[in-house]
């Protein structure tokens, strides 16, 4: 199976639904909506205690994000985490009612020490998973994301992964995405909206 | 307060570019590195061209033992993707924009920097040669500029 043009397939289809979204989700938030959301992805990681975290019931009913990133990367994870924990330091009523879910695709260098010092930078509320390859993968797919691939040979090597954060509403589904050049205004619109979601429907 | 400094940065840019460009050497505005939350740190800028094609081919700075020049690429599907390049390109009367998402310089096993310092690191030019240029480290939210802010 051609798993690259299979996700190609995926995301074209979302665009367009996107585009002919008329639903209560789709006008209030400005990320990129799904039009059929989605329930949460079930894999169980490893936390930064050490401790296993299973993902779809630790974070049920709270406004979920979750990303797929590594601690060496420089250029866009830390911005995707520094724009959240911006929002939640102005708004500690959103903070209060989510959990960001860190999951990092390197599981050589990243121990749940180097995952747990790279996440205090933003916020140390911030949960950090790690795993073997082979969970690592399966959480991937559970959740719909391309599996991360290392590129490059021995210490220098990086690692291509999916550049958005997945949104979860307290309602256990994934109303929206994030792609990398999200502006700071969506995501302080989103999260609000996202939290607001379920209040206005339940 | 926040737009009277984007006013003072922005003039004060200005200035560097008008003593920059003296038709020899590329002029450098925007020069900030996000404040490392691992053993890497990306330094981005903006050079302008000064009439000759160019080419970025090396960095170094007393922060960092060594440097590599990068572009993140999103690939078909929403894959980010890394990849080092031998150097990059600077038209000659254009801009060479490094950001976050697209090209940055990778300060490997960067010093612990405060937010609000400086440091100094010399650009290696195929035809200008080496230029000194000081660069701000900035939180990692503010990294993306004009791209990600709230204005």
């Amino acid at each position: 199976m051609n798993r690259r043009l299979l996700t190609l397939a995926v995301l074209s289809v979302m665009l367009v639904l996107t585009a002919c979204g008329t639903d209560v989700a789709s006008d209030q938030l400005q990320g990129v909506v799904i039009e059929n959301p989605s329930p949460k992805g079930q894999f169980v990681l490893t936390d930064t205690n050490g401790q296993p975290f299973d993902f779809a019931r630790e974070t049920e009913g709270k406004l979920t994000l979750l990303y797929f990133g590594y601690v060496n990367c420089p250029d866009i994870c830390p911005v995707h985490l520094a724009q959240i924990a911006e929002v939640f330091s102005q708004h500690p009523e959103v903070a209060r009612e989510s959990e960001v879910v860190f999951v990092s695709v390197d599981p050589t260098r990243d121990t749940p020490e180097v995952i747990r010092d790279f996440l205090d930078n933003f916020d140390s509320d911030f949960v950090g998973l790690t795993g073997s390859p082979d969970e690592l993968v399966a959480a991937q797919e559970a959740v719909g994301v391309p599996p991360a691939r290392i590129t490059g040979d021995g210490e220098d090597y990086v690692i291509d992964h999916a550049g958005w954060v997945i949104a979860y509403a307290p309602d256990g589904l994934n109303h929206s995405i994030y792609p990398f050049g999200t502006r700071q205004t969506e995501w302080t619109n989103d999260l609000q909206a996202l939290l607001n979601l379920t209040e206005s429907q339940s | 307060m926040k737009s009277r400094v984007k006013v003072g940065l922005a003039l004060f840019s200005l200035l560097l570019a008008a003593c920059g460009s003296d038709g020899t050497m590329p002029a450098i505005s925007d020069a900030r590195i996000g404040q490392p939350t691992g053993p890497n740190a990306a330094l981005y800028f903006t050079a302008t061209g000064y009439g000759v094609d160019d080419e970025l081919v090396s960095v170094e700075t007393h922060i960092a033992p060594s440097t590599e020049l990068h572009e993140t690429v999103m690939e078909d599907g929403g894959t980010m993707s890394m990849q080092a390049l031998p150097a990059m390109a600077l038209p000659a009367s254009g801009d060479l924009i490094l950001e976050p998402g697209g090209f940055h310089v990778m300060l490997i096993d960067v010093d612990p920097l405060e937010v609000g310092s400086t440091a100094k690191l010399m650009l290696t030019w195929e035809k200008a040669g080496a230029q000194t240029i000081e660069a701000e480290v900035v939180e990692p939210s503010e990294t993306m500029g004009e791209m990600g802010s709230d204005g």
